[in-house]
């Protein structure tokens, strides 16, 4: 049982990518635009825990309040404005779904083919482990999001502040482009 | 160097006494703008409203007074009470001057010898303007309004006590936004009425220009100290001014050049704070508020917050020797040119808020001549004096049913004693008259930057301070006489208003008061409701004296004439709590420069002070004699002239019949509202206008260009078509539409299509690039 | 542990899933929830190698990525909105305007 439970907890990131991979497959296969949002969440959900596993604890948190808080509320919104059940009849899938569904699949497995060494080589078992000698941004930090925060506020504050801008932007954009005009 | 300020920094937090009530003192209002701004327009009856808001205020008073009691009984080196409640945010990891900082930003109070002044001035000022609120927003109480004047005056109050007691300059900044806002909001508190509303945008923005300046000020703060705290600045400024270079963001200076810059940045903050050339503009526009808060805000306290962060920010200034000419010069440029805007206005409140900007720039020039203490005295003598004229004014407008026009007063005297001896009082005060208090706090300004050139019997210090000592003198002259002119016109001589008008002065009234007889709905005593019976809000408030006179103003009810005469006795004997040290060898009667030796902890000294014997030179005792004898009293002399023996004023219609121009340039203020709407607003309208119509101009411009320059080209070429090209195209077309059929195909108008046929692409590149 | 290649498979994967969703589906809601997705996998990728090379700027960037991610979702559904007012339709092959 013990060793079953580690196994798991050591095996962690591999199940929530897998889960969220099915999440993914759900959302882009199901004809329901409700279900694909639901699919959308849990995918999103996984990834969180991906990001969990992973250690980046505050990153892992901010996906789940941007996107299951934020993003998938923002979505349902718009599902459940726009009244979708008169569109079922003209069908769910492109015209070129099985073209693009095969160069899709040529496109991965040949990506898998060029980064085989990487993947599938010697490399490849290495674990992910946090190496001290590199994390200089870590040096006065005791938690991820402290850590996170002074390499967001210190090299990446240029991009920090234009996203603030971009984020604005896109605020006023969304304003202007969804109100309903009146004279 | 980090560590040391590390070390510093330590030791500071570790002094914080955290069982104190300190936090009280700025939360209490706080609570108060919490509870009636949340629960106000619930609440039946406005006593409630004036319980919360004069009760917090008042307890956070009595607080402050006592941990001043406190503070006093400190030794001199200790005299700071120190609270962190929380760390606010950590800005660890931040890289400054010497490397990573890992300092924490603390929500912490200071409670020292200057922020506990200022504290005093701020709930004690503050609570008189709130108990005169009471009784000057009277009408207010019925239409629902009440609860939110109340409740934006305990949260500017809460802002200001934020402002002052902080215990680094985050706080200060907090506060120091803060107040902006609570002034905007109250500027604006009538915003169904234009004017209110522009008046209260143009403060707003003008004050966003100088909190410009202030962030970038402080932000190099923080780059070159790594802290913000004000007892680690302190401790780390020696050193730091000893080091040979400081190199940021790749520019190599002296130590000196960048406190020059920090000053002057700070500065910039401070002059739209504290209403300074060129930034006053909305000082005198603010008076669109309503009149407790232009005393409140735009007189006593807020104003003087720029005067609190250069005092607080002494260390820089004093390393800072070009920062400081720059301060000297504004303000005296300021103390000169805005008194004389004064002289003309007949608006009493934009006598009084003139006054306001030309008072603030002495205090600047205090501060400019290395006379922080001077300069922090005159806030505190002026906030005192200003206050009660301001209150004073308030009454006598709220008397003469909100008209602001001197020409339509007059005689108030005999109608509102109290009221006419209180702001008499305090008259004598900003004139400078021994022994108001205005006397020991100006004219130990003006010395002290007279001093600076004069230097011991050398006439060899800057020229600035000679002229700065000039300006300020002429403008010491013109505040007298303003200020006279305000007396004579609103309290002697015959009222005016009200049909009665013996010399034609009166003008018709403009619409300057918030409820004037404009078809407000709630104007419950207008002038055509009551006639000329005119009960006034003594009447209104259960006031138990008869209406004697008839018609006209009666006194105001003691809500609001208390305020005024305790403020007005306090600017009297206020000036003795810095009795000069030559006086004092000639006339020991109070002990001397008590305020100069409380305030002394917080001043950085460049070099030891030498306690050596200091004989005062024969040339104070002149000057001081020369300006309190001679010169302002006749300046008041001459107003008196012209207004009070001559009431009919033909003495200044004369002058002004003389000098047009003169009189129609100091009117209009020298047109600086209008130069910075025609070389500042209208531009950058314009500019955007421009902006806007560059895609109806360019863009399309360019598009409807190519779309005529084709017609004509067309035009030109379709004869020729017709005869040469025709059987050609005819021939090249039949292959492109054989050809193009197969194409067509391909463009579907699907954007998905298009993003495959991307996606392939991607796939070709990738192939090539990975595989082949 | 994990292993670098079970990061890098299961978000090249989940780069394909998004990328088949943006291509095949009908629906402009489905397809701005496939460039989520893809957004995701490449986030994936920049804090493993965050945690592979032991810096943060890696997570740092992520953290824009989502901020870009939310502003991007913010103008795309306005689009749809005002898609939905003007042409009564969610379903992108009804928009043909660049149709020859």
């Amino acid at each position: 049982m013990e060793h079953q439970l580690e196994t798991i907890g050591r095996n962690m990131f591999a199940i929530f990518g897998v889960m969220a991979l099915c999440g993914a497959a759900f959302m882009v296969a199901s004809k329901s635009a409700v279900h694909s949002v639901l699919g959308f969440l849990f995918a999103m959900l996984c990834v969180a825990g991906c990001f969990l596993s992973l250690d980046a604890e505050f990153l892992g948190m901010a996906q789940i309040l941007v996107y299951a808080g934020g993003i998938v509320v923002l979505f349902l919104f718009v599902v459940m404005l726009v009244e979708l059940s008169k569109f079922k009849e003209k069908g769910v899938f492109q015209l070129q779904t099985r073209s693009a569904v095969i160069a899709v699949i040529v496109g991965g497995v040949a990506f898998l083919a060029a980064f085989r060494n990487l993947l599938f080589g010697a490399a490849s078992p290495e674990a992910l482990v946090l190496r001290p000698e590199l994390a200089q941004g870590l040096a006065v930090a005791q938690q991820n999001a402290q850590a996170v925060s002074r390499g967001l506020f210190s090299d990446f504050l240029l991009p920090f502040e234009i996203l603030s801008v971009i984020l604005l932007v896109a605020l006023v954009g969304a304003v202007v482009l969804a109100k309903t005009e009146r004279v | 160097m980090t560590a040391e300020m590390t070390l510093v920094h330590a030791a500071t937090t570790a002094a914080s006494q955290p069982g104190t009530l300190l936090w009280l003192i700025p939360f209490l209002p706080l609570f108060g703008f919490l509870l009636n701004g949340l629960s106000g327009r619930k609440l039946k009856s406005t006593k409630v409203v004036d319980f919360f808001a004069l009760g917090s205020v008042g307890v956070a008073f009595l607080l402050t007074l006592y941990y001043f009691i406190q503070l006093a009984g400190l030794p001199a080196e200790g005299r700071s009470i120190h609270q962190s409640l929380w760390t606010w945010f950590d800005v660890g990891g931040a890289r400054v001057l010497g490397g990573l900082t890992t300092y924490k930003i603390q929500w912490a109070y200071k409670f020292d010898v200057l922020s506990g002044c200022m504290a005093l001035l701020v709930t004690g000022a503050g609570f008189l303007i709130h108990l005169f609120s009471t009784g000057y927003m009277a009408e207010e109480r019925n239409d629902g309004r009440y609860y939110r004047f109340m409740a934006y005056l305990n949260l500017f109050v809460f802002s200001m006590l934020n402002l002052v007691l902080g215990a680094n300059i985050m706080m200060m900044f907090l506060g120091w936004e803060g107040v902006g806002l609570c002034s905007y909001l109250l500027i604006g508190f009538y915003f169904e009425k234009e004017f209110a509303a522009v008046a209260g945008k143009k403060a707003f923005v003008t004050n966003r220009i100088g909190d410009f300046g202030f962030m970038i000020g402080f932000f190099l703060i923080f780059q070159i100290f790594g802290s913000l705290d004000y007892d680690t600045l302190m401790g780390s400024v020696r050193a730091v001014a000893h080091l040979p270079a400081i190199t940021l963001y790749g520019h190599t200076a002296s130590p000196t050049w960048w406190f020059n810059l920090i000053g002057c940045c700070l500065f910039v903050g401070a002059m739209g704070k504290s209403a300074q050339i060129p930034l006053y503009v909305w000082l005198p526009d603010a008076m669109a508020g309503p009149t407790p808060v232009s005393a409140l805000i735009h007189a006593a306290t807020m104003v003087t917050s720029g005067l609190y962060m250069i005092t607080r920010m002494n260390f820089i200034y004093v390393n800072a020797p070009v920062a400081l000419a720059v301060v000297l010069a504004f303000g005296s440029l300021t103390a000169f040119v805005a008194a004389t805007m004064g002289l003309a206005q007949y608006d009493i409140k934009k006598v009084l808020a003139y006054s306001t900007v030309s008072q603030l720039g002495f205090m600047f020039m205090g501060m400019g001549a290395g006379a922080f203490s001077a300069g922090m005295f005159h806030v505190f003598t002026h906030a005192a004096f200003k206050a009660s004229l301001f209150l004073g004014s308030g009454s006598v407008i709220a008397a003469c049913h909100h008209e602001q026009d001197m020409r339509n007063m007059g005689g108030l005297k005999k109608l509102m004693p109290i009221t006419a001896m209180s702001m008499i009082l305090a008259t004598f005060a900003i004139s400078g008259i021994f022994p108001f208090s205005g006397f020991f706090s100006k004219d130990e300004i003006l010395w002290k930057v007279f001093e600076g050139w004069y230097q011991h019997g050398h006439y060899t210090g800057p020229t600035l301070n000679l002229v700065a000592w000039i300006l300020g003198m002429l403008g010491a002259a013109c505040t007298a006489f303003y200020m006279t002119r305000l007396i004579a016109m609103t309290f002697y001589g015959e009222y005016r208003g009200a049909g009665h008008d013996p010399h034609g002065l009166s003008v018709p009234s403009e619409a300057h008061g918030h409820d004037d007889a404009h078809g407000d709905p709630h104007d419950d005593h207008g002038h055509d409701d009551h006639g000329h019976a005119a009960p006034s809000h003594a009447a209104a408030h259960g006031h138990a004296a008869p209406d004697s006179h008839g018609h006209g103003p009666t006194e105001v009810s003691w809500r609001m004439w208390l305020p005024v005469s305790i403020l007005a006795g306090l600017a009297v004997v206020l000036g003795f709590l810095n009795y000069p040290e030559s006086l004092h060898r000639i006339l020991p009667i109070v002990p001397s420069e008590l305020f100069s030796k409380w305030i002394e902890p917080l001043l950085y000294q460049v070099a030891p002070a030498h306690h050596g014997e200091h004989v005062p030179p024969a040339i104070e005792y002149g000057l001081m004699a020369w300006a309190t004898l001679v010169w302002a009293p006749a300046a008041m002399l001459l107003a008196w002239w012209m207004y009070k023996v001559d009431p009919s004023w033909s003495r200044a219609k004369a002058f002004v019949a003389r000098f047009p121009v003169l009189y129609r340039w100091v009117n209009a203020k020298y047109y600086v509202d209008e130069f910075y709407e025609a070389a500042l607003i209208e531009p950058i309208k314009r500019f955007s206008a421009q902006l806007w119509s560059f895609d109806t101009w360019v863009v399309d411009g360019v598009v409807n260009g190519a779309a005529r320059a084709t017609l004509i080209w067309a035009g030109l070429m379709n004869w020729v078509d017709e005869y040469l090209v025709d059987g050609a195209v005819d021939l090249v077309e039949y292959f492109v539409q054989e050809t193009s059929g197969v194409f067509r195909g391909l463009q579907t108008g699907r954007v998905q299509n298009y993003a495959f046929v991307m996606f392939l692409g991607f796939l070709v590149f990738a192939f090539w690039k990975f595989l082949v | 542990m994990v292993n670098l290649n079970t990061v890098l498979l299961i978000s090249s994967i989940l780069f394909a899933i998004g990328i088949a969703g943006v291509l095949v589906r009908r629906n402009a809601l489905v397809i701005l929830m496939s460039i989520e997705l893809m957004l995701n996998a490449a986030n994936l990728n920049f804090i493993a190698f965050a945690r592979h090379s032991g810096s943060v700027s890696g997570q740092a960037f992520a953290l824009l990525v989502m901020g870009f991610a939310a502003a991007e979702v913010a103008v795309g559904l306005a689009l749809v909105v005002a898609l939905y007012r003007k042409r009564d339709t969610v379903q992108v092959d009804d928009i043909n305007l660049l149709k020859g």
